[in-house]
């Protein structure tokens, strides 16, 4: 494992936040708002915790974030997200093993990994008459706070070389 | 497919079909523009920068707007040697680049560099500025969003 790039700032003391206990803790007014966003991100929009946490594990396979790969958020196994279906998610090519509804969350997702001007029009049309606005938005907007998280934890250094074991978590309110 | 056609929205069409959530994004963004511990005008360079590499014009009103030096949005993509550029703003555009292409690239040097000009909490609010960033650059492309 690398050695991080950050240390807490002095006189830090743990809480068992995990935004909290992260470097963010330096810029304590971003870490506030983000301690506010991140549920938000889970509760307020129309997707459910599966659907999120499947594209939360496709950006962490992308990224190589280790640790964002090994997180499982409570709500998302007890909405139905077992490690099948994780297996299915982490194949190079999404198939018809998922749902069309799943296939189209996996190829915005993709598209916005690899090349965002890929994603085709009938495949947005598509996205639209399934999801809903409310529904692209959620999408946008959690993928794209997953993915800044995960590049993130990248960034700061410190990252184990092999994978982890499955890591239990709660959403962080 | 749908039977017909929806005219495409664009992102800020879509961003107020949920608006709880937006204004929470967005008040995290808005807290990058009052940091002590980077100059909110150096993160607009890193965004700027982010969108070159992109593809995308690098220069918007916003970015004309919130005080940035002409000379420097004119000359972002000569950054390492052109002398409008300080090496504070050096370090922390090398940073955006590597960034941007592949975070598991960054080097302690680079971090290293950003750190000896902006502190650690600077490279924090770096770091956290560029995952916005990198999010809605990628979000406005998919949705054809200038």
């Amino acid at each position: 494992m690398s050695k991080s790039r950050i240390s807490m700032p002095d006189g830090f003391t743990p809480t068992g936040h995990v935004l909290r206990d992260s470097p963010i803790a330096h810029i304590p007014t971003a870490m506030e708002a983000l301690v506010t966003l991140y549920p938000a991100v889970w509760f307020d929009g129309p997707l459910s915790p599966a659907e999120l946490e499947m594209v939360r594990l496709r950006n962490a396979h992308a990224v190589g974030c280790v640790y964002c790969k090994a997180a499982r958020y409570d709500i998302a196994r007890e909405d139905g997200l077992d490690e099948d279906k994780v297996a299915l998610i982490s194949r190079a090519t999404p198939d018809s093993d998922l749902s069309a509804r799943e296939q189209l969350i996996l190829a915005y997702t993709d598209a916005y990994l690899n090349d965002p001007e890929s994603l085709a029009e009938d495949v947005k049309q598509a996205l639209l008459a399934e999801l809903g606005t409310e529904g692209v938005a959620h999408l946008a907007i959690a993928l794209g706070i997953f993915n800044g998280t995960s590049r993130g934890a990248v960034a700061f250094g410190g990252m184990p070389e092999e994978d982890l074991p499955v890591i239990p978590m709660a959403v962080p309110v | 497919m749908p039977d017909t056609a929806i005219d495409l929205p664009d992102w800020q069409t879509l961003q107020r079909a949920l608006p709880g959530l937006t204004a929470k994004l967005d008040a995290y963004r808005q807290t990058f523009l009052q940091l002590e511990q980077i100059p909110p005008l150096t993160l607009v360079l890193c965004r700027c920068r982010m969108a070159q590499l992109h593809g995308l014009e690098a220069v918007s009103q916003d970015d004309l707007q919130a005080g940035v030096a002409q000379d420097k949005l004119a000359n972002l993509g000569q950054w390492p040697s052109h002398d409008a550029f300080s090496d504070d703003e050096r370090a922390a555009l090398a940073f955006t680049e590597v960034y941007t292409m592949d975070p598991s690239a960054i080097t302690d040097a680079h971090a290293d560099a950003v750190k000896a000009a902006y502190g650690e909490a600077g490279l924090v609010a770096l770091i956290h500025a560029l995952g916005l960033f990198y999010a809605e650059i990628r979000t406005r492309l998919i949705w054809k969003t200038p």
